[in-house]
């Protein structure tokens, strides 16, 4: 058993994140792992949505988050966020990005920063296939309906009463109709 | 209540292999505790002195039921037996109950050189030299068989692990058996004591060039050895952002369990001072 590490600060991420982290197949080896995911990162937080495979997505997102995380807790004059900043945004003006625009926004968000959404793969698809990575309060469009139940709006309610009419008039006639036929035999 | 003591006997002598020294973590002065809720919070200073009230940050042991009960026990002991602040590289000493010795007690003293576990497995490790022979025992805190610890000298050293003791020279890690607590000049700072060690030639039990030791003097090895040493390196690893978060427990995580612990542990520091200042007026 290990003790946490001390040194340290963290914020609590909010997105679930797996015991082990994937290995990504690259020349370098596992110094090419992260040099890949900082392009990810890089490329996310500049056009705010993506879209390539899930699993370089997942790993991604766990990245950002804690950039975020960093930047938010600490701000822009701690000497450490400002290091890892740097090195994971290859383009400098995204770390002004980072701190002066997407750290005011999720300032007081109580959910994650992230949102991952499955996208398309080719039939039979016996792999992952390729997934959506979006900075939350983006400016496009949404990915997914907002799926919400309305049932107290009145057209809704309307059309509910109007159904309920509907198929007790039907019984109604149904038996109607099966009451004649045994008065007829 | 299941029995969540370990079964195993606290004196254990080591012959281990070490870990990579963790970078030294700085003890901070007390701010205010936190306004506004009503909830308490630890001052942040808890969880250096109290490391072992943390779980284990690995995700797939952690059991919230089963850190809570074991943080009930945890504080139950400390009511018994008081288990003092210390940092690795304080000198210590421990009285565990041996059913063997003729005093029925055996008393050691060492310098902590490591610390770890989570809970009530938490340990630290003492070492000393008795006659000429170099000493380890590795005691874990919350066992039943520890009748008391004290700390004879509160001090952190550079490094958060001090197993290059081992290869440095004797009088590092000599401590005499008898020595008196020393009075502390300031009880609201920890001393960090930069001392750099003096190690005796190769061969060594680890490669310390490649561990980038604060409390180590100049190693003067040939270049090769820090060429290798370069070669064998990660260097990405410091900006591994998800490698930190699986080591650590989360800030709010932590504030959630010292605020549940600390009002305790202070009922009982001030229970012990009421305890030592009648003890004093009585023989007065």
């Amino acid at each position: 058993m290990n003790q946490a590490d001390l040194s340290k600060l963290v914020s609590a991420l909010r997105i679930a994140v797996k015991p082990k982290p994937r290995r990504f197949s690259c020349p370098e080896g596992p110094a090419g792992r992260l040099e890949k995911l900082r392009a990810t990162v890089t490329a996310l937080v500049k056009y705010e949505r993506i879209e390539l495979n899930h699993p370089r997505a997942e790993e991604a997102q766990g990245y950002a988050e804690r950039l975020i995380s960093d930047a938010i807790r600490n701000g822009d004059c701690h000497k450490h966020t400002m290091e890892m900043a740097d090195y994971w945004l290859n383009e400098k003006q995204l770390v002004h990005k980072l701190f002066k625009v997407l750290a005011p926004r999720y300032q007081n968000y109580n959910s994650s920063f992230t949102r991952l959404v499955l996208g398309p793969k080719t039939y039979p698809g016996y792999y992952v296939g390729t997934a959506i990575l979006e900075l939350k309060g983006n400016p496009f469009p949404a990915l997914q309906p907002e799926t919400h139940n309305y049932h107290y709006w009145l057209h809704n309610v309307l059309l509910e009463e109007a159904k309920k009419e509907f198929r007790s008039a039907r019984q109604d006639r149904n038996a109607g109709t099966t009451e004649s036929v045994t008065a007829e035999s | 209540m299941r029995q969540l003591f370990a079964n195993r006997t606290s004196s254990i002598l080591l012959q281990e292999k070490c870990d990579e020294a963790d970078e030294k973590s700085v003890s901070k002065q007390k701010p205010g505790d936190e306004s506004g809720n009503t909830v308490v919070v630890a001052p942040p200073e808890f969880r250096f002195m109290y490391p072992e009230f943390l779980p284990d940050p690995a995700m797939e042991r952690r059991n919230r039921l089963k850190e809570k009960l074991e943080r009930i026990d945890m504080l139950q002991r400390r009511s018994v037996v008081e288990i003092p602040e210390f940092y690795t590289g304080s000198v210590m000493a421990v009285t565990v109950a041996d059913a063997n010795s003729p005093n029925k007690f055996a008393r050691f003293v060492g310098i902590c050189i490591q610390r770890g576990g989570s809970g009530l497995r938490a340990w630290f490790i003492l070492r000393n030299v008795v006659d000429k022979q170099g000493v380890e025992i590795l005691y874990e805190m919350y066992c039943p068989l520890i009748q008391k610890i004290e700390v004879l000298r509160l001090e952190r050293r550079l490094d958060e692990s001090l197993l290059y003791l081992r290869d440095a020279l004797p009088e590092y890690s000599t401590f005499p058996l008898d020595m008196e607590p020393e009075r502390r000049l300031n009880n609201s700072v920890v001393p960090i004591n930069p001392l750099k060690v003096k190690l005796r030639p190769r061969p060594w039990l680890e490669r310390w060039e490649r561990q980038n030791l604060q409390g180590v003097e100049d190693l003067n090895l040939p270049q090769r050895f820090y060429d290798k040493a370069e070669k064998v390196a990660k260097p990405w690893e410091k900006y591994d952002l998800m490698l930190q978060y699986r080591k650590t427990i989360p800030a709010e995580e932590q504030e959630k369990i010292f605020s549940d612990v600390h009002s305790q542990l202070q009922q009982q520091e001030f229970k012990r001072k009421m305890r030592r200042r009648r003890g004093t007026d009585n023989e007065q």
